[in-house]
């Protein structure tokens, strides 16, 4: 187990009586890629800036290092920060603009130049250290607002929703070189988002926020394959989420009824909670070859073919299972295969540790 | 139905430019008048009425108003400054209801403010600041509002997360109001003194109340030598006066580099 960089212990902020941060913990280790995700609202930007100290928290407390923090103003806390707007000093060069965070803490000249000469280049962005940021693109800009933070070498780097300016194509790429120089640097990165994509490809641990509160925080792979509720299978990735009744429950199965007579078979995984919905990923549904008996899938379900969109490495198809029961299933496309059409009947295979039951 | 709206276009725009510039054309026609009255001969004039600018009679009103100006475009670039300062960027408590105080000034006739200081002034005994110190002093207050307000609304424009970036890199208060608030709001402040410069150095209707004789300032000069005599020194004044304010603005725009701080375009 590494050292924790960041300690937040049961942390809330209220304004007036709204409460926007209600009772956080989070402990982040050393070299961690954590990405706080949540829709607008939902408090991950306060609690961005209670860890920059911007902000004081109602109660609770933050650590770094070790050390409590609430006392401590922003610039004392050796934290580095990229804003969404990127915040370049516009009548500073870049070299200028990375050069700042090491002339406040006296770093000498000579030294400070050859840092800022390394951050520039781990940005790929040599030579262009004597043009104004208006000089740059949005893209060159982002560059130099993550040269500027990383330059004084603050123990953690906080991203505020650092590519959401940047068109499509840039933020893919950037989303790869961020990782890389994280790697490179083994600095502790929080991000903070509301892009679930952005946060699945590149974070250790995504800590998905939701009313102020953490709703879920683990590895991609298991937010994405395990969510704890609704808000979270729907918010990562895409499901279909069912309203279900616990008809029968086993000591390793549910059988839960959906609607007025589907019935699926699932895992339980939850034996303490009452289990109202379940989450089946689209792409977790077999699409079975007609007549064919699909005796592997604990769950074999009939319905029709409602609508077939095409998505090019895959066909999006809406079955409907009869008595308002509609699933998504997303059957990827391959050389041979035929897509169902529309009103075609079509028999489904799902796994029961593909339906994860959930309680809220 | 376009050509016909850029007709009128051209057509106003003209007419507003001449309204604007035809009073300074006679004016400068007239500094070039050979006679003492105004004439507009063009192949007749004469450059004598300048040359008689350089006398005492001209120049020591025009040096006394150049240093009171000076003296009231410092004060209240100072003080607007941190009014502002106080104002908008620390939204100290009660900062609406001081910053209208702040701008009161610009509800009071000017004669009604020079009566008001004369009166104040020897109410409490200083008759004896009449003269420079009490041009200066009303002067600012004149100034203060314009100054106030132009850097209030630079920094109402300055990003604060500009502030938050440099805090987070480790700069204190101070460094931040040094190293980023400042040159931020440098544009502003120049052109809040520059006006404070040129409202202190036209004023006659404050002015009028506070000179002592023999220790006047240019336009105030030009007022009083008006009642007695018409002829084209005064236009010479007028221009000469007109071709140094143009020439202060354009230095402050140079030292401002405005057009380099808002626009593209490297320094």
């Amino acid at each position: 187990m590494n050292a924790l960089d960041i300690e937040l212990v049961s942390v809330s902020k209220s304004y007036a009586s709204m409460a926007v941060v209600r009772d956080i913990d989070l402990a982040i280790p050393q070299g961690e890629f954590v990405s706080i995700l949540g829709p607008s609202g939902c408090g991950k930007t306060t609690t961005l800036n209670m860890i920059a100290g911007f902000t004081a928290p109602s109660r609770g407390d933050i650590r770094i290092k070790g050390r409590s923090q609430v006392r401590v103003p922003p610039e004392r806390r050796n934290i580095g920060l990229v804003f969404q707007n990127y915040a370049l000093f516009p009548h500073m060069t870049v070299t200028e603009n990375v050069a700042f965070g090491l002339k406040m803490k006296g770093v000498r000249r000579e030294e400070a130049a050859a840092t800022v000469k390394s951050a520039l280049r781990s940005v790929h962005l040599e030579g262009m250290g004597e043009r104004y940021p208006r000089e740059l693109s949005g893209g060159q800009q982002q560059r130099v607002a993550l040269a500027r933070a990383i330059a004084p070498r603050p123990s953690v780097l906080l991203l505020d929703e650092p590519l959401s300016n940047l068109d499509l194509k840039l933020r893919e790429a950037m989303r790869i070189e961020l990782k890389e120089i994280q790697q490179q640097l083994g600095m502790t990165f929080v991000y903070v988002t509301h892009d679930q994509e952005e946060a699945m490809a590149m974070s250790d641990r995504v800590v998905v926020m939701w009313q102020g509160a953490i709703a879920q925080q683990g590895q991609p792979a298991d937010l994405y394959r395990e969510p704890n509720s609704r808000f979270v299978a729907d918010f990562i990735g895409k499901s279909n989420i069912l309203a279900v009744q616990t008809t029968a429950t086993g000591q390793a199965h549910l059988e839960l009824r959906v609607g007025e007579g589907v019935i699926l078979k699932a895992r339980n995984t939850e034996p303490s909670a009452e289990v109202r919905y379940c989450s089946i990923r689209p792409e977790s549904i077999a699409v079975l070859p007609p007549g064919a008996g699909g005796d592997e899938f604990a769950n074999r379900l009939d319905g029709t073919v409602r609508r077939v969109v095409n998505l090019g490495a895959a066909f999006e198809i809406d079955a409907d299972l009869g008595s308002d029961v509609h699933l998504h299933v997303l059957l990827r496309a391959t050389r041979a295969s035929v897509p169902p059409k529309l009103g075609d009947s079509i028999r489904l295979g799902i796994d029961d540790a593909d339906i994860q039951a959930l309680s809220a | 139905m376009n050509r016909l709206i850029s007709i009128l276009y051209w057509v106003s725009l003209g007419a507003v430019l001449s309204f604007i510039t035809l009073p300074l054309i006679v004016v400068v026609a007239a500094s070039l008048s050979p006679t003492s009255a105004v004439t507009l001969q063009p192949w007749e004039w004469t450059g004598r009425w300048y040359a008689d600018l350089w006398s005492s009679r001209w120049l020591d009103p025009f040096l006394a108003s150049f240093r009171i100006a000076t003296v009231v475009a410092a004060i209240s670039g100072v003080l607007g400054l941190f009014a502002a300062y106080a104002v908008v960027y620390e939204r100290i408590p009660g900062s609406d209801g001081l910053m209208s105080y702040l701008l009161s000034p610009l509800s009071v006739p000017q004669i009604v403010k020079g009566v008001a200081i004369v009166l104040f002034l020897s109410m409490i005994g200083l008759q004896g600041f009449l003269g420079t110190p009490a041009l200066i002093a009303a002067h600012v207050v004149l100034a203060l509002p314009f100054v106030t307000r132009m850097v209030a609304t630079s920094l109402a424009n300055f990003d604060a997360n500009l502030d938050r970036a440099a805090q987070i890199l480790g700069a204190n208060k101070l460094q931040r109001i040094r190293l980023v608030v400042l040159p931020m709001i440098k544009p502003g402040v120049l052109s809040g003194v520059t006006f404070a410069f040129i409202i202190s150095f036209n004023n006659i209707p404050l002015s009028v109340f506070l000179v002592r004789p023999g220790d006047s300032t240019l336009p105030i000069t030009v007022i009083n030598y008006l009642e007695y005599s018409l002829d084209p020194v005064l236009a010479a004044v007028n221009v000469a006066s007109m071709a140094f304010i143009l020439t202060v603005i354009f230095l402050f725009e140079k030292i401002g580099g405005f057009s380099a701080q808002l626009h593209g375009g490297s320094k």
